[in-house]
């Protein structure tokens, strides 16, 4: 029975280990594929976006009157037209030489770091060339890797201006944060959707100037003895003979020099808040997210200033580690050796029980080796040294355990009080680790918290795995 | 007792020794970075076809020998490889295509292949994202100490583990200063390594006071 009870175990552990080594193969469209899951790889062993972001060089073409004024529109005017109307062209640099120096270079890297952050990258390297002004930028490769890249060469230029004079209202000066707010859309009777609203807050002094606009921009009505006038812009009442003008003034909102929209205000904004609805109002979870996504976007721009310097993405290149598989598999390769060596020296110093030592450990590395996959945990350098010190303290842990049983002729019991009184000594001793792990798996930066989720399921795994497995095949061989 | 006095300090004079001519190299020649973080230079070559990274580290080897190098594979088709090396001259850069020619039977031409420069990473953004992390954990652990072997005197533990660690740390990049091994993806594994090493040891030592204080209480 004692035989059969420690086979089974044994048989047990085998194939948990088969499973974790080789896999489940089942055949999948005329080929066999592994249905256990992959390992999760970090930049530093998957390989990474490079995006090199360099200062633009180039210049725009802007027409000017006769007084020396920019001429709305002018995209559309021949060179006959011009010299017809006496108008000169100029070519501005969007990045002007008292712009180019490290000081705003610096500004700029640090904006990109602070937009990384928000965008949630939790993982990032950025080079600048403070002489040059060019920033090489790593991130990691994933789903919304291009839509990071897209936000990293943005200026983040907020204008409000005047529709029809240009004059720059408001600016990126005036801005104080930038987020994203939902709300239920209460316009349409027959179904209600979610809104996305990208929610821009002023500064003190930007909500006066925001105030005095929107008092200045609002829809007036020009009415002449008007019954039951309709308030829709543009609209005839037909009920009644009379008719409604609308006339407004406009304002324009630029991000980046792409105009955002034209508008002019229902009421005078006294709040210093203004919301501008993302898209259309959706019950759609896929749509929905892609507006939160575009608002998510534009907000972590509008939250981080302007850049000083423009620049452009010079290159967008998805670059393999250049850590090899070949290297990877040299490190398996000499943690396994180890391991042997181990198990020899623990077979050697307690015969039966170390094989039994030997076998609990490895059913152990195999769960630990599942539970990493399954727990979706990314494996970094730094997650790869976690699995090392998991299988040193495992390690240690089994020679505490055989060291104190050693000393017995075991039973039942003596086992039960050796396995209580290792807990004891060995969790206590590593608190202090169990401290640092835990903390550092809620961290936003990759390697550490790769490496703190490594060790944290490793030490969860070795706390319940001994309770139920070596315990039970101590206690199998223990008992008569 | 005297003669583990003169060990301890001997010892101590050791690790005073290593700290100082670790500080002394570091201020005067700075670390060996490693080549990810260091300015280098950048080729790129389009093969067209798979290849393996060994051998083009033998090609560029020859070209460029005792130099660090980094060689990988660009974008999803990995038929791309991106060489990158401290300084790649013109001729050096010629000598690498024409190679690789012979080798894929590729016609690339150095002329067509731009040389670009990857500026270096700065020390402190490298350490920047591990100070919030190491001190809140450090923090949290000293207070848990203090609590524990508050029985061993809590000032006494909380300022030995603090200066013990510190020191670790200490030797660690002194040793990394003196050896010119290069500071880059394995250091702060290393970091990590020396951290948890020395709260384990000092641990199992406050435990094995705390035990014996407790029966000498008894």
């Amino acid at each position: 029975m004692r035989k059969i009870k420690i086979l089974t175990i044994i048989l047990a552990i085998v194939l948990v280990t088969m499973v974790a080594f080789w896999g489940i193969y089942v055949p999948t469209q005329n080929r066999m594929e592994n249905k256990v899951e992959g390992y999760s790889y970090a930049m530093d062993l998957k390989g990474s976006r490079n995006i090199r972001l360099k200062v633009d060089d180039s210049s725009k073409t802007i027409i000017k009157d006769k007084e020396g004024k920019e001429v709305e529109n002018s995209q559309n005017l021949t060179e006959e037209e011009i010299a017809e109307k006496g108008y000169t062209k100029e070519e501005i640099p969007y990045n002007t030489q008292e712009v180019k120096k490290e000081e705003n270079y610096k500004q700029v890297k640090k904006i990109i770091e602070q937009r990384l952050k928000q965008m949630g990258v939790n993982n990032y390297i950025i080079k600048l060339d403070g002489q040059a002004g060019d920033i090489v930028v790593e991130i990691p490769e994933n789903a919304t890797t291009d839509a990071i890249v897209s936000n990293l060469g943005t200026t983040g230029k907020f204008e409000i201006i005047d529709s029809q004079t240009n004059e720059v209202l408001m600016d990126n000066k005036d801005i104080q944060l930038a987020n994203v707010m939902y709300g239920s859309d209460s316009s349409t009777t027959t179904q209600s959707g979610t809104m996305v609203y990208l929610n821009i807050e002023f500064t003190k002094e930007g909500t006066k100037k925001l105030e005095d606009i929107s008092n200045q921009y609002r829809k007036t009505e020009n009415s002449e003895g008007v019954k039951n006038t309709d308030n829709t812009e543009n609209t005839e009442n037909t009920e009644e003979t009379q008719n409604t003008e609308t006339t407004e003034k406009k304002i324009t909102m630029k991000i980046d020099d792409q105009e955002i929209m034209s508008t002019s205000f229902d009421e005078t904004l006294k709040t210093g808040k203004l919301q501008l609805s993302i898209g259309s109002s959706t019950t759609d979870t896929t749509t929905l997210q892609g507006y939160v996504a575009q608002a998510t976007n534009m907000a972590i721009v509008l939250d981080n200033g302007k850049m000083p310097v423009k620049y452009q993405i010079q290159e967008n290149k998805y670059i393999a580690s250049d850590i090899t598989s070949d290297e990877l598999q040299m490190v398996v390769y000499i943690m396994i050796g180890i391991i042997a060596i181990s198990f020899i020296l623990l077979m050697i110093k307690y015969r039966f029980m170390g094989i039994l030592g030997a076998i609990s450990y490895i059913g152990f590395t195999a769960l630990f080796l599942l539970l990493i996959r399954y727990a979706n945990v990314s494996l970094s350098i730094e997650g790869i040294l976690g699995i090392a010190i998991i299988l040193i303290l495992n390690n240690l842990f089994i020679n505490q355990l055989f060291g104190k049983l050693k000393k017995h002729k075991i039973d039942e019991r003596i086992v039960k009080n050796k396995v209580k009184e290792t807990y004891q000594e060995f969790f206590i001793k590593i608190v202090p680790i169990c401290i640092a792990v835990i903390i550092f798996c809620f961290m936003q930066w990759e390697p550490i918290s790769s490496f703190g989720m490594v060790m944290f399921w490793g030490i969860a795994l070795m706390a319940i795995y001994h309770f139920i497995i070596t315990n039970n095949l101590l206690k199998i061989k223990a008992s008569k | 007792m005297k003669q583990i006095m003169k060990k301890q300090k001997i010892g101590i004079a050791i690790i005073l020794v290593i700290i100082l001519v670790g500080i002394a190299i570091t201020l005067t020649v700075g670390f060996n970075f490693d080549l990810r973080w260091e300015a280098t230079q950048k080729i790129e070559l389009y093969l067209a076809k798979e290849f393996a990274i060994s051998d083009i580290k033998q090609i560029v080897q020859q070209v460029i020998p005792n130099q660090a190098i980094r060689i990988q594979k660009v974008e999803v088709y990995e038929d791309t490889v991106s060489i990158l090396a401290k300084e790649i001259t013109e001729e050096q850069k010629q000598e690498i295509v024409t190679k690789i020619n012979e080798t894929y039977g590729t016609q690339l031409s150095a002329e067509n292949i731009p040389m670009t420069s990857i500026p270096h990473t700065r020390g402190r953004d490298l350490v920047k994202p591990y100070i919030l992390p190491f001190t809140i954990v450090t923090v949290i652990i000293l207070g848990y100490m203090a609590v524990r072997y508050r029985k061993l005197g809590a000032v006494k533990i909380v300022s030995k583990v603090a200066i013990i660690s510190i020191l670790a740390q200490a030797v660690l990049f002194s040793i990394l200063a003196i050896t010119r091994i290069p500071v880059g993806r394995l250091t702060i594994p290393m970091v990590i390594l020396v951290y948890l090493f020395i709260l384990m040891v000092l641990t199992t030592q406050y435990e094995k006071q705390l035990k014996a204080k407790k029966e000498e209480n008894k």
